[in-house]
């Protein structure tokens, strides 16, 4: 595993440098309204914004404050220290006010020669499709103006066929986790989701194949207690699961920013072939995020079906401190799930990894709990 | 024997801090205080105004409903009710060594909160089939015109405090208790522990939208699933709105509502009525300007409360209402009443400030106690400072696209939604517009939107040579930090920015 780990020592990975150094150009971002496939046209490729590693946010707290998710503080705080130079552009999304002010405060502190808010709505309606499409629109506008990238019906077409293609195998992984006997662990499979969605996808597919037949030899992956679903909050560091996979609760499955439920569903081209038209689509059916006011009863029934599908004996809620988006929805979340006879744990936790202690016992307390 | 005697001696003892309280509080005291007769017929007939109502309500529901109705309604359904009855301590509080025409507006707006507060809680009680829950971002003019009674779910957090300081606690910690992050807005915990309590009306249906913060947005699954599951719309203000596009976006929107409503209320829209509601706004928007005129100049007539109290009640809940007319004009005939007679607000008004921000529910004191300890008069406020036009009536079409500009262009909304220049570029036209020395952040601890414009704003006030005060506090609950602690950041303020020494309070 760790060719993987390997990628996610840094925010700009040897991938990365690899791909810049070939000409290509990074864009960041930081929302999973930000379609991936869109930003694999031409030379572009997308980089996910994260922070590992941070050790303090000394900076941002003076322009964020210390009431926003240490995430965005996080990111200010490597912008701050010029640990994102090899991106030539970013995407923001006003997903919440921590991201939208992130947005402001990085602006404001570095004036990066290519930024751009894709104004995502936050209800799905045939109105809204239309107008995430004509976001889109412009945003691939404004690209080609400023980087002469090839933001054509035809390259996006090739990009979405790509991105579907490397889908398609992390589909393949993730459905391993449903077995009975999973022959993964949820550490290893966040790693890998975590490394591809922070290279260039064409880079680090093969790799992904290479450990795909790797575990096709295994049998299991030891003794577990207790079969486990991870939700909330940006999670980008697969030894969170770690922490709880060692108290003997195997993540299955996961539905979070960085997971993969359901965010890696095919892209499956509308009647009239627009690409753009297609990609409005289909960044709605692959995020299930509170920030959407009326999708609560589809996160829901997203997550008892996930808890059916994959055997699962628990969920886990977890959240970023001060993030209201998840903060309030898990309020009615976890009533509805114990309602289901799931049982539920809701930790809060910061952006990086802390307190590790506390978490342990929180999960074996939880998993002792449910009887197992 | 012994208990007894010892506890008529504690009452004894505390004789003389009882009454001083009584003499802080009641009618008697300002007899003690007002600068004139006149000023003292002011305060007796507002006085005698705000009781005369908390009478007729209780007296009308005794004689509609009953006595065990009422016993049932206002000590086990709705308890915060009877916070109203301290209204005229509240009247006694703000106007605390205020005199004349300012005395007047104050108490002019205590008594519009309770004659409209009774016209909202007759609503609720008479006319249950009719009740529409609303957030209060939603415009209730759409609502209104369709023959529908708005219930702001969120209205009773911003007034029982101005009442009791303490008085949302408790639903705030029902709120977390019930699982609801701490750190988010007290607003919405407000809001979401009184549905939990059982102590917000139940209405046919709730209108609800993306504004003003993510809290906000994603409480309502929770609202709605505490309420019984009424059905629910929820509008979408766009991030980039000054645009015809997003404008387009948004009035679609509204039709949308308002056939949700038509589908699953009683209400039907009638058109004639909401021009007649528009053009209403319009007036108490023209009235208001005409007031906004008259406060730039120094001394301001008018301040305070008069100001943003009134914006706040009077233009999110009761726009067009007969009451909230007849105020603005009052309020104008007021202002122009010390203009004319070169009477500033404020006795020796030496600075003028803006508030950023929502206002201070739990401590509306503390404008009254900055007046008098440091000439500090409060010009005006974020809530209130709107630069719409006003509401094109000619069709349905315009008037949608009226009221839609209403809400994306109002204050919340566009200060929470796209980038940092709405927010800040509206504090220093409004510093300029008002001949300001000074801006006022309102720090409310639960919102994220605001805290982290404060490190651009602070780098940006410092370049324009704008003194800046970032007052911690959290909007309903003084135990984040308490009203000694508010005031005290303001002394500090003063003393080593303004470089003045208090005089006390």
């Amino acid at each position: 595993m760790n060719r993987f780990q390997d990628l996610l020592e840094s925010p700009q990975n040897y991938l990365v440098e690899q791909a810049v150094e070939g000409g290509r150009i990074p864009i960041g971002y930081c929302c999973s309204f930000v379609p991936e496939a869109f930003l694999m046209a031409d030379k572009l490729f997308p980089l996910r914004l994260h922070a590992p590693g941070v050790a303090g946010t000394e900076i941002a707290d003076i322009y964020l404050s210390n009431f926003m998710c240490t995430y965005t503080r996080s990111l200010l705080e490597f912008a701050m220290d010029d640990r994102f130079d090899l991106i030539q552009g970013w995407v923001f999304v006003p997903s919440c006010a921590h991201m939208q002010r992130l947005y402001d405060n990085f602006e404001y502190l570095k004036k990066p020669a290519f930024s751009h808010v894709l104004d995502v709505p936050r209800k799905v309606t045939e109105a809204t499709i239309a107008w995430q499409a004509e976001e889109l629109k412009m945003l691939a506008d404004k690209l080609s103006a400023h980087f002469g990238v090839d933001m054509s019906d035809n390259s996006l077409s090739k990009a979405i066929a790509e991105w579907n293609r490397f889908a398609e195998v992390i589909r393949a992984i993730g459905d391993l986790r449903k077995n009975p006997v999973p022959i993964i662990t949820g550490t290893e499979f966040h790693r890998l989701i975590m490394a591809s969605l922070v290279s260039p996808k064409d880079l680090i597919l093969p790799k992904i194949l290479d450990f795909q037949k790797e575990i096709a030899q295994r049998d299991n992956v030891g003794k577990f207690r207790a079969r486990l679903m991870v939700t909330g909050s940006h999670l980008h560091n697969p030894e969170f699961i770690r922490v709880i996979e060692s108290q003997g609760g195997l993540v299955v499955a996961d539905l979070f920013c960085t997971g993969s439920i359901p965010g890696f569903p095919p892209i499956e081209m509308t009647a009239n072939g627009d690409p753009i038209r297609t990609l409005a689509e289909h960044t709605f059916k692959k995020t299930l995020c509170p920030r959407m006011m009326e999708d609560f009863d589809r996160r829901l029934k997203t997550i008892i079906d996930t808890v059916r599908q994959y055997r699962v004996d628990g969920v886990v809620i977890e959240i970023i401190k001060f993030c209201d988006l998840w903060g309030v929805d898990s309020m009615p979340l976890v009533s509805a799930l114990r309602k289901e006879g799931i049982p539920v744990l809701k930790l809060e936790r910061e952006y990086a990894l802390g307190g590790e202690g506390q978490l342990r016992t929180r999960v074996q307390a939880f998993i002792e709990s449910m009887g197992k | 024997m012994k208990d007894a005697f010892a506890t008529a001696k504690q009452i004894v003892m505390r004789l003389p801090e009882l009454m001083a309280n009584f003499l802080k509080n009641s009618i008697i005291g300002f007899f003690f205080e007002a600068k004139s007769f006149s000023d003292a017929f002011i305060y007796t007939k507002y006085w005698a105004f705000i009781w005369g109502n908390i009478f007729k309500f209780i007296i009308r529901l005794l004689f509609k409903r009953g006595p065990i109705v009422l016993v049932r309604e206002l000590f086990f359904r709705y308890p915060w009710i009877l916070k109203f009855l301290s209204a005229t301590k509240l009247l006694r509080r703000l106007t605390r060594g205020r005199k004349g025409a300012y005395l007047e507006s104050t108490a002019l707006v205590i008594h519009a909160i309770a004659v409209l507060l009774v016209e909202k809680l007759e609503e609720v009680f008479y006319q249950p089939k009719r009740l529409l829950i609303s957030e209060d971002l939603v415009p209730p003019e759409i609502a209104m015109a369709m023959g529908l009674n708005v219930w702001l779910v969120e209205g009773m957090g911003i007034l029982l405090p101005f009442l009791d300081s303490e008085a949302c606690l408790e639903f705030i910690d029902e709120a977390e208790n019930a699982g609801m992050n701490p750190d988010s807005c007290s607003f919405v915990k407000s809001a979401v522990g009184m549905v939990i309590k059982n102590q917000q009306p139940k209405g046919v249906a709730i209108v609800s939208s993306n504004m003003p913060c993510d809290a906000g947005m994603t409480s309502y699954s929770y609202i709605q699933q505490q309420l019984d599951a009424p059905p629910i719309y929820r509008v979408d203000v766009p991030y980039h709105f000054y645009n015809e596009r997003a404008e387009k976006l948004f009035v679609e929107d509204l039709k949308g509502m308002i056939a949700f409503l038509e589908k699953h209320t009683p209400g039907r829209m009638d058109w004639a009525k909401l021009k007649e509601i528009c053009e209403k706004r319009n007036y108490m928007m023209e009235l208001e300007l005409e007031l906004w005129d008259m406060m730039r100049t120094s001394p301001a007539p008018l301040a305070s409360e008069s100001i943003w109290l009134s914006h706040l009640l009077l233009f999110y809940w009761f726009p067009g209402n007969p009451v909230s007319i007849r105020h603005y004009e009052r309020l104008v005939e007021l202002a122009k009443k010390n203009l004319d007679a070169k009477i500033g607000a404020v006795e020796n008004e030496k600075y003028r400030a803006v508030l950023w921000n929502p206002p201070f529910p739990q401590f509306p004191d503390i404008f009254n106690i900055v007046e008098r300890a440091h000439g500090i008069t409060l010009i005006l406020d974020s809530m209130t400072f709107n630069r719409h036009d006003p509401i094109d009536t000619s069709t349905p079409e315009t008037m949608l696209s009226g009221l839609a500009k209403i809400i994306m262009q109002g204050p919340m909304v566009r200060h929470t939604r796209g980038p940092a220049e709405n927010y800040l570029d509206d504090i220093f036209r409004c510093y300029k517009q008002f001949d300001l020395d000074m801006v006022w952040i309102a720090n409310h601890v639960g919102c994220k939107s605001g805290q982290a414009m404060n490190g651009i704003l602070r780098e940006k006030c410092r370049e324009m040579k704008i003194p800046l005060l970032i007052l911690d506090y959290d909007l309903l609950d003084p135990r984040i930090v308490s009203h000694e602690g508010m005031l005290s950041q303001v002394d500090a303020f003063m003393e080593n920015v303004m470089k003045e020494r208090s005089k006390g309070k």
